[in-house]
C-alpha cells in the first residue's frame, strides 16, 4: 500500500488512532506541613502524606477545633487511614493551633 | 485575582526558581500556577491528587474551553499516569443479558459517534465565595469548562448488553483508585432512565482531540446538565444494579439539602439530603475584572457567558447600577442548550467613580439567579448574581 492510500484509509476510518500508551509525569508536590514543637507535628508528618498532599490545610478558612476534629476522624473512620485513636487528639491540636482558629495570629472564625 | 509572579516578570521569576502565584480574593487564597502534563499553567489547589482550576481570564477567550486549560478534579490519589489504548478494556456487567468486554476500537465502532457541546462544572465551583465560609476545596469560579464532547451514547452500550427487567441504577467506575484498600473507591451511579436518555455518553474526545489524561483519557462519562461529580473519568467498568447504589460517594458525599432551593439557613444542616443533581443557572461578566478601569463617555462592550442545566438561556439582563435598573444583553451564537452562551452589551459610564456591574440569566422555564446567595453546608450550587466593581475615570 502506498503512503497516500494509507492516509486515505486512516481518514476513512475516521481518526488517527493512538497506538502507543499515553504516559504523563506529574510535577513535584511542594506543600509541606508547617513545623511545630507540638507532638502532633511528627504524627501528622508520618500519616497525612500517606494518601494526599497537604495543600488543603493552609487554604481552609479559619476553622474551629470541631472542624479539624471531624476531618481527622473522617480520615480514620471513613477513608480507613491507619490513624491510631491515641494519635487523633495531638494531630487535631497541632492542626488547629497551626492552621486553624487557635493559631496565634488567627482571625476570628467566620470573618 | 493578582498574578504576583507575573508581576515580577513570569519568565524571570521562573528562572529564579519562584513559582508564579495568584491570590484568590478570599482568606488563605494564595495559589501556585503550575503546568501539568498536557496543560498550560493552571491554579493548583492540590498536588496529590491533582486539582487544578482554570484562570478566569480563559473564559473571555472563547466559548469552548481549550483542553490545556480545562479544570482537573480528582478525589483519590492513585490516579492513572499511563494508559495503553490498545490494551484498555471497558467491562459492562451486572443485571444485563450479555456481559461485555469492549476495546476502544469496539466502542468507537458501536455506532456513529454522537457529539454535544456541554459545560462541566464542579459541584463546589465558587465555594471560596460562600458566606459564611464553608470547608472543602476553596475554589474561585474556575472549576468549570465548556467543551465539544464526542463519543458513544451510554444507551447504545446498555442496549447492546441488554438490560435485565429489574435494572434500576447504573454504576460507573474508572481507573483512578483509592490509595488504601479500605478507602471508598470513587464510583457514581445514575438511574437507568437517565443512563438511557441518549444524552449521557462515554466520550473519547473533547474539542476534537483525545481527552487529556487528567480529564479522563481514554473514556469519560459526560452527563449534560449535571454536576461534574457524575462525569467519571477513565471509565473502565459499568455495572447495572437492581437496587440503589449505596457507595460512599453517592450515599454520604455530594448531597444537598432536600429543601426548596436546596438551601438551609447559614450555619445549619438539613434533616434530609439527596444526591446533587442538575446545575443551577449562572452568568458571569468575563470581559471586565473587579477594579478594572473604564472611561467616562466612552462605550465599553461588556461580554460574558451564561449557562444552565440544559433548559436553554432565554435572556441575560445587565445592570450597571448595582441592580436598580436592568437592560437585556444580546445573546451570541447558540452552540446548544448545554453550552456556555455568550452575551454582550454596550455600557457607557456617564459619571466618574465606582460602578457596580451585574449579570442575571433567565432560562426557558423561568429559572433565574437569586440576588441574595443561597447557602448549604457543603458549598455547592452557587448561583447568586455575581458583581464586578469597575472604576470610571
Amino acid at each position: 500500500m502506498r503512503k497516500g492510500e494509507f492516509i486515505a484509509l486512516v481518514a476513512a476510518l475516521g481518526a488517527v488512532v493512538r497506538v502507543t500508551a499515553l504516559e504523563i509525569q506529574l510535577p513535584a508536590e511542594t506543600a509541606r506541613l508547617i513545623e511545630s514543637p507540638l507532638p502532633g507535628y511528627a504524627l501528622a508528618t508520618g500519616m497525612c502524606y500517606t494518601c494526599h498532599s497537604v495543600d488543603y490545610f493552609k487554604m481552609q478558612p479559619t476553622s474551629a477545633r470541631a472542624y479539624w476534629q471531624a476531618t481527622v476522624t473522617k480520615m480514620q473512620k471513613t477513608f480507613a487511614a491507619p490513624v491510631p485513636d491515641e494519635a487523633i487528639a495531638p494531630i487535631v491540636d497541632y492542626l488547629v493551633k497551626t492552621y486553624g482558629a487557635e493559631k496565634s495570629t488567627a482571625p476570628k472564625p467566620g470573618s | 485575582m493578582l498574578a504576583t509572579g507575573a508581576a515580577l516578570g513570569g519568565p524571570l521569576s521562573r528562572l529564579l526558581g519562584a513559582a508564579d502565584t495568584v491570590l484568590m480574593p478570599f482568606e488563605n487564597g494564595e495559589r501556585d500556577l503550575v503546568a501539568y502534563p498536557q496543560k498550560r499553567p493552571l491554579i493548583r489547589m492540590t498536588a496529590r491528587p491533582p486539582q487544578l482550576e482554570t484562570p478566569f481570564a480563559v473564559f473571555n477567550e472563547g466559548l469552548l474551553t481549550p483542553n490545556d486549560a480545562f479544570f482537573v478534579r480528582y478525589h483519590l490519589s492513585d490516579i492513572p499516569t499511563s494508559v495503553d489504548p490498545g490494551a484498555f478494556r471497558l467491562k459492562i456487567h451486572g443485571k444485563v443479558a450479555t456481559p461485555l468486554t469492549l476495546s476502544l476500537d469496539d466502542i468507537k465502532k458501536l455506532a456513529p459517534p454522537v457529539e454535544v457541546v456541554a459545560v462541566n462544572q464542579c459541584s463546589g465551583n465558587s465555594r471560596g465565595f460562600f458566606k459564611p465560609r464553608v470547608n472543602g476545596g476553596q475554589l474561585g469560579h474556575g472549576a468549570m469548562g465548556n467543551a465539544r464532547w464526542t463519543g458513544v451514547a451510554v444507551k447504545t452500550i446498555l442496549e447492546k448488553a441488554g438490560l435485565a427487567k429489574e435494572a434500576r441504577q447504573v454504576a460507573f467506575n474508572g481507573l483512578d483508585k483509592p490509595p488504601l484498600p479500605g478507602t471508598p473507591d470513587f464510583v457514581k451511579a445514575l438511574d437507568v432512565d437517565h443512563a438511557l436518555d441518549g444524552e449521557v455518553m462515554l466520550a473519547w474526545a473533547m474539542n476534537g482531540e483525545d481527552l487529556p489524561m487528567l480529564n479522563g483519557y481514554p473514556l469519560r462519562l459526560v452527563v449534560p446538565g449535571y454536576y461534574g461529580t457524575y462525569w467519571v473519568k477513565h471509565v473502565d467498568d459499568i455495572e447495572v444494579l437492581d437496587s440503589v447504589f449505596t457507595g460512599f460517594w453517592m450515599s454520604a458525599a455530594y448531597r444537598t439539602p432536600d429543601t426548596p432551593g436546596r438551601s438551609v439557613a447559614p450555619g445549619t444542616t438539613a434533616k434530609k439530603t439527596e444526591p446533587i443533581q442538575r446545575f443551577t443557572i449562572r452568568s458571569f461578566i468575563t470581559s471586565l475584572t473587579d477594579q478594572a478601569t473604564v472611561t467616562v463617555g466612552r462605550e465599553t462592550v461588556v461580554r460574558g457567558i451564561a449557562f444552565d442545566s440544559g433548559q436553554g438561556i432565554r435572556e441575560v439582563a445587565f445592570s450597571s447600577d448595582g441592580g436598580r435598573t436592568w437592560r437585556a444583553a444580546n445573546l451570541g451564537e447558540d452552540l446548544g442548550r448545554y453550552s456556555f452562551r455568550e452575551w454582550k452589551i454596550a455600557f457607557t459610564p456617564t459619571q466618574r467613580g465606582s460602578h457596580t456591574l451585574m449579570a442575571r440569566a433567565l432560562n426557558r422555564i423561568g429559572e433565574s439567579q437569586p440576588l441574595e446567595p443561597l447557602w448549604n453546608p457543603a458549598g455547592y450550587l452557587r448561583n447568586v448574581v455575581e458583581t464586578v466593581h469597575v472604576e470610571a475615570v
